[in-house]
C-alpha cells in the first residue's frame, strides 16, 4: 500500500519557515529549521515553540468515564482534581506498556488523554474495547480537529500572551483565550523546562502560532524536543519503552498505583514483581569517544549484556549520554559497560537518568 | 564559490590540492547543511594508509552518522586537531577552518576522476531540486 503522510495544520507554516521535514510515526514534522543546537539552547535558556500536533488528543466523557479510566490507566484517574493532570501508563493485561499519556481532567465526567502518536489505531481499538457498549462512556479523538503546540523553556511565564496562565500550578490546565483564540492551556511538557502545551480548534491553528511567532519563540522541531526530552530523563514510547516492557524495568514504577484498587494488567505486575526484575532501563554517559545510537549493543569484557533505546548528544551538558537495558546486576550507578559503536567497545558508565535537572548545578 | 582548485566526490568530501602531491581534504557546504549541526569527528591517525572512495572516517550531527570517503588514494599527515575539538567548525567554515584532514597523495592522477566545481555545483542544484520536489 501507498505509504500516507499526515500533515498538521501548521504543515505549510513549517515548509515557509524553510524546515528540513522528516516522517515521524506516520507524520510529517519539522527536524530542525535552523540549527538543532540553538533550539535546544532556546528552550534551556530562554523560550522555544513546537508544533507537537501529532500527539493524539482524545476525550473521554460521560457519567462512567472516571470508573473506566481507572480500569485502564495505572493511575487513578478519579483522584485527579478538575484542573489538573498526571502522567500514567496504559497497560496490556500481561502488564506490558500500551502507551504513556497525560490524563487531564477537564470537567467532573470530562477527561482528556494526550497520548503518542504511533498506534492510534490499536490504542482507540484497545479503548473502545473495554468501554464496550456502555453508554455512559463517550470516547471522541479530535486529533484531526486540533491543533497542539507547546510552549517551553524558563522565559514562558514573561510572555506577554501566557500572563493569564502564569497562575497555574504545574500540571494545572485551564480553558482560556490567547489572543481571541479559545484554547485549553496546561502547565505540562516533555523539556524537562517549565512550559505550556496548547491546544486549540484546527480553524485557530496559524493565529496561535502566529501570535507566539510575534513573541519572538524560537521555532523547534522533532530533533531538539528529542534531545531535550533525553536529557531531561524522560522515556520516549517505542524506544525506551513498548509492549514487551514492562513499568518497573522500564523506571517507570512510580506511575504504577498499586493498593486498594484493580485495573488491567495489575494481577500480571503483581507476578512480576513478585519474580523480581531481570533487567532494568538506566542512563549512562560516555567515557570514551563516540556517540552512542538507539539500537547499538551494550557490551561487558566482551559479552552482551543489553541495548541502547535512545542516545545522543547532550548539549546543556557537553556530554554524549543514553540510556539503554542491562541486567539488574549491572543497573548500579557507578558501573562500567561499553557500547559497541561500529563494531568498536567505547567506554560508558551507568549514571542516574536525570542527566539534566532543572535549576540545579548540573554537571555529570 | 570556491576557487577552482577544489575538486569534489559524489559523497560530498573536497580536496584541494597542494604542492607536492599534498591536499587538504573537508567535507562541502552541501554535506554539512544536510546533516546539522556537527558534534563529533572521528579521523584516521597521521600515518594510516587511506584508499579512493574507501572509508576513512566518521561525521556524527545531534541526529545522523555519516561516513566520510577518502577523495584519494594516499596517507594521512595531519589532521586538523582544532575541528576535532570544535566539530561546529566544519558548519561554519567548511571549506576553510572545518578542514579535516592533510593527505599525502600516493596516485595525484586520480583527482582527475572527481567533479571541479562548476561540474560540482550542477550536481548539488540536481540534488536539492529532487529534494523540494
Amino acid at each position: 500500500m501507498m505509504k500516507l503522510v499526515k500533515k498538521t495544520p501548521l504543515n505549510k507554516v513549517h515548509h515557509e519557515l524553510r524546515a528540513r521535514m522528516t516522517d515521524f510515526a506516520g507524520w510529517q514534522l519539522p527536524v530542525w529549521y535552523t540549527s538543532i543546537l540553538e533550539e535546544h539552547r532556546a528552550v534551556r535558556s530562554g523560550a522555544g515553540m513546537f508544533d507537537v500536533s501529532d500527539m493524539g488528543r482524545v476525550w473521554i466523557t460521560g457519567r462512567k468515564s472516571g470508573v473506566f479510566l481507572d480500569r485502564l490507566l495505572t493511575r487513578r484517574a478519579r483522584r485527579l482534581e478538575v484542573g489538573s493532570s498526571q502522567l500514567c501508563l496504559l497497560c496490556l493485561e500481561d502488564g506490558g506498556i500500551l502507551d504513556d499519556l497525560w490524563a487531564y481532567r477537564v470537567g467532573t465526567d470530562r477527561y482528556l488523554i494526550v497520548w503518542n502518536a504511533g498506534d492510534i489505531e490499536q490504542k482507540l481499538g484497545w479503548l473502545q474495547r473495554w468501554a464496550g457498549s456502555e453508554a455512559d462512556i463517550v470516547i471522541q479523538d479530535k486529533s484531526a480537529d486540533t491543533v497542539m503546540v507547546a510552549v517551553q523553556g524558563p522565559a514562558v511565564c514573561q510572555l506577554q500572551n501566557l500572563k493569564d496562565v502564569s497562575h497555574l500550578p504545574r500540571f494545572g490546565h485551564t480553558q482560556t483565550r490567547i489572543e481571541g483564540v479559545e484554547v485549553l492551556a496546561a502547565r505540562t511538557g516533555y523539556t524537562g523546562e517549565d512550559g505550556f502545551e496548547i491546544i486549540a480548534d484546527t480553524a485557530n491553528a496559524l493565529q496561535l502560532w502566529e501570535s507566539f511567532m510575534k513573541q519572538g519563540l524560537k521555532p523547534c522541531g522533532l530533533a531538539a524536543r528529542d534531545s531535550l526530552r533525553l536529557e531531561a530523563g524522560m522515556l520516549l514510547y517505542g524506544q525506551d519503552m513498548d509492549k514487551s516492557t514492562n513499568p518497573f524495568e522500564a523506571g517507570l514504577g512510580w506511575l504504577v498505583e498499586m493498593d486498594n484498587r484493580d485495573f488491567i494488567g495489575k494481577s500480571a505486575l503483581l507476578e512480576i514483581k513478585r519474580q523480581g526484575l531481570k533487567r532494568k532501563h538506566v542512563g549512562f554517559q560516555m567515557i570514551g569517544q563516540g556517540i552512542a545510537r538507539s539500537g547499538y549493543k551494550i557490551v561487558r569484557c566482551g559479552q552482551g549484556v543489553g541495548t541502547v533505546t535512545s542516545g545522543g548528544y547532550a548539549p546543556t551538558l557537553d556530554v554524549n549520554i543514553g540510556f539503554g537495558y542491562v541486567p539488574i546486576e549491572l543497573a548500579t550507578i557507578g558501573t562500567d559497560i561499553e557500547i559497541m559503536i561500529r563494531n568498536k567497545p567505547v567506554a560508558a558508565k551507568v549514571v542516574s537518568r536525570q542527566f539534566y535537572k532543572r535549576g540545579a548545578q548540573n554537571e555529570l | 564559490m570556491n576557487s577552482k582548485e577544489y575538486k569534489y566526490t559524489s559523497e560530498h568530501e573536497w580536496i584541494c590540492p597542494e604542492s607536492k602531491n599534498k591536499g587538504k581534504v573537508g567535507l562541502a557546504d552541501y554535506a554539512q547543511s544536510q546533516l546539522g549541526d556537527i558534534v563529533f569527528l572521528d579521523l584516521p591517525a597521521p600515518g594510516t594508509k587511506v584508499e579512493q572512495g574507501k572509508k576513512m572516517g566518521e561525521v556524527e550531527s545531534v541526529k545522523a552518522v555519516s561516513d566520510i570517503f577518502a577523495p584519494a588514494s594516499g596517507q594521512v599527515l595531519e589532521i586538523n586537531q582544532t575541528v576535532v575539538d570544535e566539530p561546529g567548525l566544519v558548519n561554519k567554515d567548511p571549506y576553510g577552518a572545518g578542514w579535516l584532514v592533510r593527505l599525502e597523495l600516493s596516485e595525484p592522477s586520480e583527482l582527475n576522476a572527481l567533479m571541479d566545481s562548476e561540474k560540482y555545483e550542477k550536481f548539488v542544484a540536481e540534488l536539492s531540486e529532487q529534494e523540494s520536489e
